[in-house]
């Protein structure tokens, strides 16, 4: 625990832009946390930055150098696990794949002052919050079909020979279950709504398995299910991975009435 | 009635499969991450469920090893792992006469390898390197490095583990040489507070220095940092691997959307301000390009590093070694004097059910009980169930 968290008084003696021994350019760039649970709810830190660095690495780097108690939720550092979504620059965002320079780039392209321009970073909404930029993601995951299967047949099944040993190449799903499409949606933020991922994972799940529609479409049939969809389409807009939750939804709302109608309910 | 209540100190694979299988035998018990589950080295591996083939040479009872869990995880955790076999590539004549070497080793390690023609290989991998030599088969697979362990950690909570993430252990106590507990520090409250423990193990991987030190114990461990690089597209379906002496920069795991090299090895002295050097990422992108020409002209996605903790030498650590060896599990009690604490350093995340299996055993001799362990039968919860175990409805386990 440092006495203050924050760093910023060094900030003006440090030279903005140098480059290491080897050459590579590193730049200072200051960075605005939220930490809502603290007294001072934002911290300001200033970062050396290089070409590569992530958002996720700038993260660590506050934690290890300056407050070992900054709560942010990350794992895999690649974009496959989904823990590390958070708001940056008012954007939901993976923060393992968010390149600061890219931020630092946007900014100067937008005008900013390089003097006082800050990325500012805060946890994604509309999930329980656990300190600082960390969230809980069981208001997630309480919408989805659970038990679902998280592999599905490859696309390249279709033109590549298989290992005899098996009947066909296996994926995990696209959806790494960020939560980046719920934070965003309008919907949810309003009403009590299930949210385009656990909904995309519905449609997923009798896609896969049609023999559970009986079980499943039920539970999504409904104002809080999928015709609380009012199509705002900023799910499929912010998702890291091209799950296109807004297509599921559509998907979804066919299936339940084609099924109605087969069963002559409408 | 419990058989004693155990702490385990972090939360990675390790201390996963650690805590599901105490509570299946009877312990009670809680596990304390200083962070997010799997944020030390487990999330960043570099995803290969490792048929053990790459070992057999060096080590064939670690390949044995990694060919059973294979096995069990598909049995217990097929939802985590992609299965879709690996194929090892010879670029040079030297690789090819590597072969025999390798196919034996594989064969007295279990592992079903085969020669596959190499049209066929291409039809497999149309992105090989066209100049490849000779493709062997091997089950290889991938592993999603957080989905794997939130199964074990899923299964534990719902049958009652207690399990608390950006809980960091400060102290750990004991009197009269044994442990009587730990100082930990929430990170939400900024407030410490104390858990009685009977037993303390310490899953700290790269960290598990830091954590000895905390009951006054050294044990010699340098974090052993390696990169991983990442581009934005799946250009093979299987693991494929260079047909060599294991070395650096020789797999490339494909996962969803993604192609993976890894990985390198350099040391440092603090696993916490590992960056990724800039030189890896060329060297790795290399290296990969030799395997699928492809690769280097792909865009490039993420670049990352985890640390592998290296045991330096000490008598703690050469008497932890007997237990495996592939990890090491230390009993202090009777290396230290710390009666009640266990450190577990090493393995590999294919094995991880395995060590855990290994340390409960090693806990049960310690306090006496004779129970045996079930995890290889138990299939396990799904990733999901761990934020909301009320809500599972199949393949549920006991
Ligand atoms: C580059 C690389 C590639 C790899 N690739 C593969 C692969 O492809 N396949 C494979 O099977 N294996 C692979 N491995 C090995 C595998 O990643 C590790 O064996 C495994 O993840 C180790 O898990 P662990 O739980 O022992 O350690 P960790 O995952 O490091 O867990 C230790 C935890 O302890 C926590 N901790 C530390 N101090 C404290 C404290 N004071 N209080 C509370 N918590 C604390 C840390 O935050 C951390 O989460 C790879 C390893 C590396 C380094
Ligand atoms: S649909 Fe996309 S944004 Fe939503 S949880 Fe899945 S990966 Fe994340
Ligand atoms: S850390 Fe896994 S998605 Fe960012």
């Amino acid at each position: 625990m440092s006495d203050s968290p924050q760093n910023d008084s060094r900030h003006n003696d440090q030279p903005q832009e140098f480059q290491t021994l080897s050459g590579e350019p590193v730049r200072m760039v200051r960075f605005r946390i939220a930490r809502p649970q603290r007294e001072e709810q934002w911290g300001q830190y200033v970062v050396p930055v290089k070409g590569h660095t992530t958002l996720v690495d700038a993260l660590e780097w506050i934690k290890s150098n300056i407050d070992l108690t900054l709560m942010f939720r990350h794992s895999c550092h690649h974009g496959s696990c989904g823990t590390c979504g958070m708001i940056v620059n008012n954007k939901q965002a993976l923060a393992c794949t968010t390149r600061v320079m890219d931020l630092v780039e946007e900014a100067e392209a937008a005008g900013e002052d390089r003097k006082s321009f800050a990325i500012e970073v805060r946890p994604l909404q509309t999930m329980d919050h656990l300190g600082d930029l960390a969230v809980d993601p069981a208001r997630l995951f309480r919408d989805f079909p659970v038990d679902a299967d998280y592999l599905r047949p490859s696309e390249a099944n279709k033109g590549s020979e298989v290992p005899g040993e098996i009947t066909g190449y296996q994926r995990f799903e696209n959806c790494i279950e960020c939560g980046l499409c719920v934070s965003s949606c309008p919907v949810v933020t309003m009403r009590d709504f299930m949210g385009p991922a656990g909904l995309a994972a519905y449609n997923r799940e009798v896609t896969k398995h049609p023999e559970r529609s009986g079980e499943l479409l039920p539970r999504v049939d409904s104002d809080r299910g999928v015709w609380g969809c009012d199509r705002h389409l900023a799910c499929s807009q912010v998702c890291p991975t091209g799950v296109y939750p807004a297509k599921h939804i559509v998907q979804l709302q066919k299936k339940i009435k084609k099924t109605k109608q087969e069963s002559g309910q409408e | 009635m419990s058989h004693g209540h155990v702490v385990v100190i972090g939360g990675g694979g390790t201390g996963a499969a650690i805590i599901h299988d105490l509570i299946q035998r009877g312990f009670t018990a809680t596990l304390v991450e200083r962070g997010e589950l799997t944020s030390g080295t487990t999330g960043r591996h570099h995803g290969q469920l490792h048929s053990g083939a790459r070992y057999a040479v060096g080590d064939r009872e670690i390949a044995r090893e990694c060919m059973e869990e294979v096995r069990i995880l598909q049995a217990i955790a097929p939802q985590a792992l992609e299965m879709n076999y690996g194929l090892f590539v010879a670029l040079t004549d030297e690789d090819v006469a590597f072969a025999p070497e390798f196919i034996q080793a594989c064969r007295e390690a279990t592992i079903p390898v085969r020669e596959i023609p190499l049209d066929q290989a291409f039809r497999m991998e149309p992105h090989l390197n066209p100049e490849i030599k000779m493709a062997l088969q091997v089950p290889d697979g991938t592993i999603d490095a957080w989905r794997l362990p939130l199964h074990f950690f899923a299964t534990a909570r719902a049958a009652g583990a207690d399990i608390r993430t950006f809980t960091e252990v400060v102290g750990i106590h004991s009197r009269a040489g044994a442990v009587t507990g730990v100082r930990v520090l929430n990170h939400a409250t900024q407030e410490e507070s104390d858990i009685a423990a009977d037993l303390v193990v310490s899953a700290t991987g790269a960290w598990a220095e830091k954590v000895a030190a905390l009951a006054g114990i050294h044990i010699p461990v340098t974090p052993a940092p390696g990169t991983m690089v990442a581009v934005k597209k799946r250009l093979n379906n299987m693991v494929v691997s260079h047909l060599h002496p294991a070395g650096d920069g020789d797999i490339i795991v494909p996962q969803r959307g993604l192609s993976i090299i890894g990985s390198t090895q350099w040391k440092t002295d603090d696993p916490d301000t590992v960056e990724v050097p800039r030189a890896d990422i060329d060297y790795l992108t290399r290296r990969a390009t030799e395997l699928m020409p492809v690769f280097g002209e792909t865009p490039f996605h993420a670049a990352w590093s985890a640390s592998r903790p290296l045991a330096g030498a000490s008598s703690n650590v050469e008497d932890g070694r007997k237990l495996s060896r592939d990890f090491i599990a230390i009993d202090h009690g009777r290396s230290d004097g710390v009666k009640g604490f266990i450190s577990i350093i090493g393995g590999k995340a294919t094995v991880l059910r395995a060590m855990g299996e290994k340390t409960v055993d090693l806990i049960c001799d310690l306090v006496g009980v004779q129970e045996p362990c079930r995890t290889a039968e138990t299939p396990l919860l799904q990733h999901r169930a761990f934020y909301n175990p009320h809500l599972v409805t199949k393949g549920a386990a006991s």
